[in-house]
């Protein structure tokens, strides 16, 4: 470090004519249309990332994530969003690499937030991340042939690059899977099956690095005597790991001495799918990320597909009362899902059902409404670009759901009044009256899981996680969208790190959600018969460029980074898919502080932290 | 019934006690069916592959809890007699019991002390 | 001729040309069945009361479609469980799997012999019957633990440490609570302890034991907030992971009974079993009926807590034992056996005499209750004390965290 960077000004040009003149010839200018930031050398990336997180104050590494550009310019790059958390817009930088022997400094030394994402990269683009402490595949298994992101890399059954593929349509040729393989005989094995064949190489790899296989035998100090370590698989079939996660756990006794989270269970290649569908496609697709919470998905996905949109001519933003049903949806859904955390959280505590129904039965009440208003209680496919596809009933129908034998009917507003000022609020104060001040949750929750403010910032935690540890970054506030400049609210924040603080926060949050929608109730009035939707687009097409938009869903930051971009005439007309569909998911990165967070617990322990976390498995495993 | 009959009954008792649980199991084998095969006779561990020996040397601390254990069952087996002839005790007997519960309780006291009842 | 009924089988049995020692077996083997088949049916019942009590508590109907109000639904589970496929793991050690669950029922079984239902109607007064009860309460404990370490399973075995941890640690408690009985009564035999509470029911003599005996009871049983040994959230089932079909059913069928066990013998002990008023002149009616009644009331409560808060931590569970309930219950125990000598010495004590008379125990019961009152109030003086210590070092933290974080800001 000869000389400090000097900032004449916070802003992000600013930031970058300081990089330019102090690292000339490594940090260029991204001209390419459309596109924004820096190229980074990257011989020279972790210097240039080290000044850009201690000298320029971008703090918070949100996300990091690969592109191939096959056929347009034969290389590969992998571009990193680093924010302030005090606040304001992305340095976005960017390192490419040849395809050949794709190779880029790691960045875990200055943020180890970036350890599943180059995991990730890696695994599904083939770059090395050279100086990564753990460098394997994280959605994929070891042994894969393959980088499936790879735009050369096609599938089994591949038809066509893109949609809408020509053998569907029309009179395409459907089967359904249970033809093909008849119940009953589709578990059949061979009677000379060996087992002990069934482990592959990356099982082995994973426990020798638990400390299986190697000597494990350990002599306790202090009372001398041999105690053996023993390796357990929590999950991926597991009641309280939220779907199929697994953890593979090095016990002493019942403590914790090791943990490795092992993921992609789940796995469908949710981003390659996404660049085979056109944009609109994707709309319903990212419901399945996240799917306790899938407007907010939505939104994100809108949002970042807008800003790509806005630069062509024929384009209409969405109207104000658009954007306020948007917020209606969003925050509605916050409150939905933090019943949800709350409820299994305290499952995972080992309650009986009793705190997790409690909470569940006022989310159905949230769920009516949705399902009124875009005819499905989880997978809602609501927003469109522009706007959302419908506008909020006049009345609320549950003809297949009675009521004492009763077609409920309500007026949609008073519905929702009632349910804003009146039982959400109380069913709040119930489960806190309920939980808060348990002894046995008190005892169980505080000082247990503690994050400290600098690790959860630097692990890029997002969310309740980030924001129970001490640092009020909430993308609302940070970088508004949508109406939120104009509401009035705070953005909770709890001090203490720990799982009584996270427990605590959510509640927090939907009391101020609460807050939120009781001033967009007056203006959902207000702005009564105002069109919602402006000219439907079916199949965009969008100009060339590259977005990132992100919300605060409430798991976390949700950003979705979206390029458009294509071959030859493609990408002059505007492509109809985009070249690239990335979710920075906020249950997948923050479970990289996990294993962090359980050393030294006990088993117990790991089970709330996870809970704790509130992964959706959807989204991790995409 | 003289106390011969009554451990008759408690003999018969633990006979029957064995069976009656038993008829269940019996009867399940002639109704279950019994379709075994390797993957599934595998042992459960969250549907992976178990690995490494079950049965190791564990931590010791779960049978210090045991031991700690021994020497207050032992010792209150001895409290029995005391308690039920308690009405005919005089009171150099009566103190001998106290003096001997508050041992008891030094014991305790001593593997608090020694940090035996310490989950680490 | 008598009538024959079922007082006087035996000697019915002879009358009618029975050799005397057979109709001595014959009877035995009548009162073993009845006696012993009498919780295996309970309990079918009480499965269906535990489901529907857990529904109402949160806002459920509960089972609903076997039979009126449901009633059926646990026959046809366990029909469903006898038809169910067995799986004994590979590797696991077949003579130990197999024999577990079935000592599980056994160990709760063998508690029913010596419980008495009536003045006239006990499976056998054992003049040890609490120490009877001590011994084969255990068993329990044993099957518990050979379950888990044969299973060959590693959640399993986690399930059989905790056992050895802390079903072991709570008998302590356990044990000493119950001594207090035996103390009122001079006696083990639970026949005895009941005709000693027909002046005063212990509980009111001695609160803070039977409390002792139910918390520890509960934690012997395995049931929330100590459900540990099996915490599905944790280690999925402990030590039942393995066990699949009847086996299982046994395993579920013993924690039930267990329950209701705990129950009747609260009743016993501390709530003066079967009396109740005009329960000589009806015994084989109302006896049962009070004895149900009152340990209907423990059995509830145990669902309560069940369904009311979550699980403690093992190492929470071994200090809340032996830092707490050990040391309580033996100062307890010290403090009633004082006081009794107390009482004795200053002549509170009822007279042999009247000894029944629940008049004459007010005095000696007020003494104890004031000793009770005493522990009780140190011990909640000395619980709120370290709770508020607690508080303000966990506010003191929050506080320092926000300093910080103003510093920071500075």
């Amino acid at each position: 470090m000869d000389k400090p960077l000097e900032l004449k000004t916070g802003t992000i040009a600013d930031a970058i004519a300081a990089l330019k003149e102090k690292y000339p010839g490594a940090v260029k200018d991204d001209s390419r249309q459309g596109y924004s930031g820096i190229v980074v050398d990257k011989s020279k990336l972790v210097e240039v990332a080290t000044a850009i997180r201690d000298e320029l104050g971008f703090d918070y590494l949100s996300s990091a994530t690969g592109v191939d550009y096959f056929g347009i310019s034969d290389h590969m790059e992998v571009v990193y969003h680093a924010y302030r958390t005090s606040g304001g817009a992305a340095l976005v930088f960017k390192a490419q690499t040849g395809r050949e022997n794709a190779e880029i400094p790691s960045l875990t030394p200055v943020w180890p937030g970036a350890d599943f994402q180059e995991r990730e990269i890696w695994d599904l683009y083939g770059i090395k991340f050279p100086g990564h402490p753990n460098l394997k595949r994280i959605l994929m298994w070891e042994g894969f042939a393959g980088h499936p992101m790879r735009k050369d890399w096609k599938e089994a059954y591949y038809e066509e690059e893109h949609k809408p593929f020509g053998s569907r349509w029309p009179g395409g040729w459907v089967h359904r899977a249970e033809e093909l393989n008849v119940y009953g005989h589709n578990v059949t094995y061979p009677a000379d099956l060996d087992l002990s064949k069934l482990n592959d190489a990356s099982e082995e790899a994973l426990y020798s690095g638990m400390g299986l296989g190697v000597n494990v035998t350990q002599l306790d100090d202090e009372t001398a005597l041999k105690v053996d370590r023993l390796v357990v698989n929590l999950g991926p079939h597991h009641p309280s790991t939220h779907g199929v996660f697994r953890m593979v756990v090095t016990l002493n006794g019942e403590t914790i001495e090791l943990l490795e989270p092992v993921m992609g269970y789940l796995h469908r290649n949710h981003e390659k799918i996404g660049e085979r569908n056109t944009f609109l496609h994707n709309m319903p697709f990212t419901d399945r990320l996240d799917y306790i919470a899938s407007m907010s998905n939505n939104l994100g996905y809108a949002l970042a597909v807008e800003q790509l949109l806005a630069r062509g001519a024929r384009w209409q933003p969405p109207s104000y009362r658009a954007e306020v049903i948007r917020v209606l949806m969003v925050e509605l859904t916050r409150i939905v899902n933090h019943y949800w955390a709350i409820g299994f959280f305290l499952n995972d505590l080992g309650a009986f059902f009793t705190p997790a129904l409690y909470a569940i039965a006022e989310r159905e009440k949230i769920l009516d409404f949705f399902e009124a208003t875009a005819g499905s209680r989880m997978m809602c496919n609501y927003m469109r670009f522009g706007g959302v596809f419908k506008d909020i009933p006049e009345r609320i129908r549950g003809v297949a759901n009675l009521l004492n034998d009763q077609v409920r009917d309500f007026n949609t507003m008073d519905y929702l009044t009632e349910l804003i000022n009146d039982r959400i609020p109380r069913s709040i104060d119930e489960l806190d009256r309920l939980l808060t001040d348990s002894e046995i949750i008190r005892s169980r929750c505080i000082g247990v899981g503690y994050l400290p403010p600098e690790m959860a910032v630097a692990y890029s935690c997002a969310g309740p996680l980030l924001r129970a540890s001490g640092v009020p970054y909430d993308v609302r506030r940070a970088e508004p969208y949508s109406i939120y400049p104009e509401l009035d609210f705070d953005v909770a924040v709890r001090y203490n790190g720990d799982l009584y603080d996270r427990y605590l926060l959510r509640l927090d949050e939907m009391r101020e959600s609460v807050r939120i929608l009781k001033q967009v109730l007056p203006r959902l009035e207000a702005t009564k018969g105002q069109n919602v939707f402006g000219p439907a687009q079916h199949t965009p097409r969008v100009p060339v460029g590259e977005s990132y938009g992100r919300v605060e869903n409430p798991k976390g930051e949700l950003g979705y980074y979206v390029v458009s971009n294509g071959i030859g005439e493609e990408a002059s007309k505007g492509p109809q898919n985009p070249w690239r569909y990335h979710v920075r998911a906020p249950s997948f990165i923050n479970l990289t502080a996990l294993g962090a967070m359980c050393k030294g617990h006990k088993v117990a322990d790991v089970v709330a932290i996870l809970g704790s976390i509130d992964i959706v498995l959807g989204e991790t495993d995409r | 019934m003289n106390v011969l009959n009554e451990w008759a009954f408690v003999g018969v008792f633990f006979a029957l006690s064995w069976a009656l649980p038993a008829l269940p199991i019996v009867a399940a084998v002639f109704f279950s069916p019994k379709k075994a095969n390797a993957i599934k006779l595998q042992t459960y561990e969250c549907g992976v592959e178990t690995v490494g020996d079950t049965w190791v040397q564990f931590k010791v601390q779960y049978y210090l809890y045991g031991l700690v254990f021994l020497v207050f069952d032992v010792e209150m087996i001895f409290l029995f007699p005391w308690a039920m002839a308690y009405e005919r005790l005089d009171t150099f007997q009566f103190f001998a019991g106290i003096v001997f519960i508050i041992l008891l309780l030094d014991v305790l006291v001593y593997a608090v002390k020694k940090n035996v009842l310490e989950w680490s | 001729m008598d009538v024959c009924s079922i007082n006087n089988i035996a000697r019915c049995l002879v009358n009618s040309g029975f050799d005397p020692a057979l109709a001595q077996f014959i009877t035995i083997l009548l009162g073993v069945v009845v006696v012993a088949s009498f919780p295996l049916v309970v309990v079918i019942f009480l499965i269906w009361v535990e489901r529907k009590f857990a529904a109402r508590i949160q806002d459920r109907i509960g089972p609903n479609r076997v039979g009126p109000y449901g009633l059926l639904q646990t026959v046809a589970d366990a029909i469903k469980l006898i038809a169910k496929e067995d799986i004994t793991p590979a590797g696991a050690d077949r003579l130990v799997y197999n024999a577990a669950p079935i000592m599980a029922v056994m160990s709760v079984l063998l508690i029913w012999a010596v419980i008495p239902f009536s003045p006239i109607h006990v499976g056998v007064d054992l003049e040890i019957g609490a120490l009877y009860f001590v011994a084969v309460a255990s068993i329990a404990t044993l099957a518990i633990m050979l379950a888990g370490w044969s299973s060959n399973n590693k959640y399993a075995l986690l399930g059989a440490f905790r056992v050895v941890a802390q079903l072991v640690s709570y008998e302590v408690p356990l044990v000493f609570a119950l001594l207090v009985p035996i103390l009122f009564a001079s006696s083990m035999s639970m026949q005895d302890i009941v005709h000693a509470q027909s002046g005063m029911w212990f509980f009111f003599m001695a609160p803070v034991a039977g409390l002792i005996f139910f918390i520890s009871s509960q934690a012997e049983t395995g049931r929330a907030p100590f459900d540990l040994l099996e915490a599905e959230s944790e280690i999925v089932a402990g030590f039942n992971i393995e066990y699949s079909g009847m086996k299982f059913g046994l395993f579920f069928a013993g924690e039930f009974m267990h329950v209701l066990t705990n129950g009747v013998l609260m009743a016993v002990l501390f709530f003066g079993g079967w009396l109740g008023p005009l329960v000589e002149q009806a015994p084989i009616i109302l006896g049962p009926l009070y004895l149900f009644a009152k340990s209907t009331f423990w059995y509830l409560l145990s669902l309560l807590i069940r369904n009311t808060v979550p699980r403690v931590r093992i190492d929470q569970l071994m200090d809340f034992n032996w830092k707490f309930l050990v040391p309580l219950s033996i100062v307890n125990f010290v403090v009633i056996a004082v006081l009794l000598r107390l009482c004795e010495a200053l002549g509170i004590a009822p007279a042999a005499a009247n000894a029944n008379d629940f008049v004459a125990n007010i005095p000696q019961t007020l003494v104890l209750l004031l000793g009770n009152a005493a522990i009780a109030a140190y011990v909640l003086n000395r619980l709120r004390r370290a709770g508020r210590e607690q508080r303000l070092a966990e506010a003191g933290r929050t506080l320092a965290a926000v300093g910080e974080k103003a510093a920071v800001a500075h």
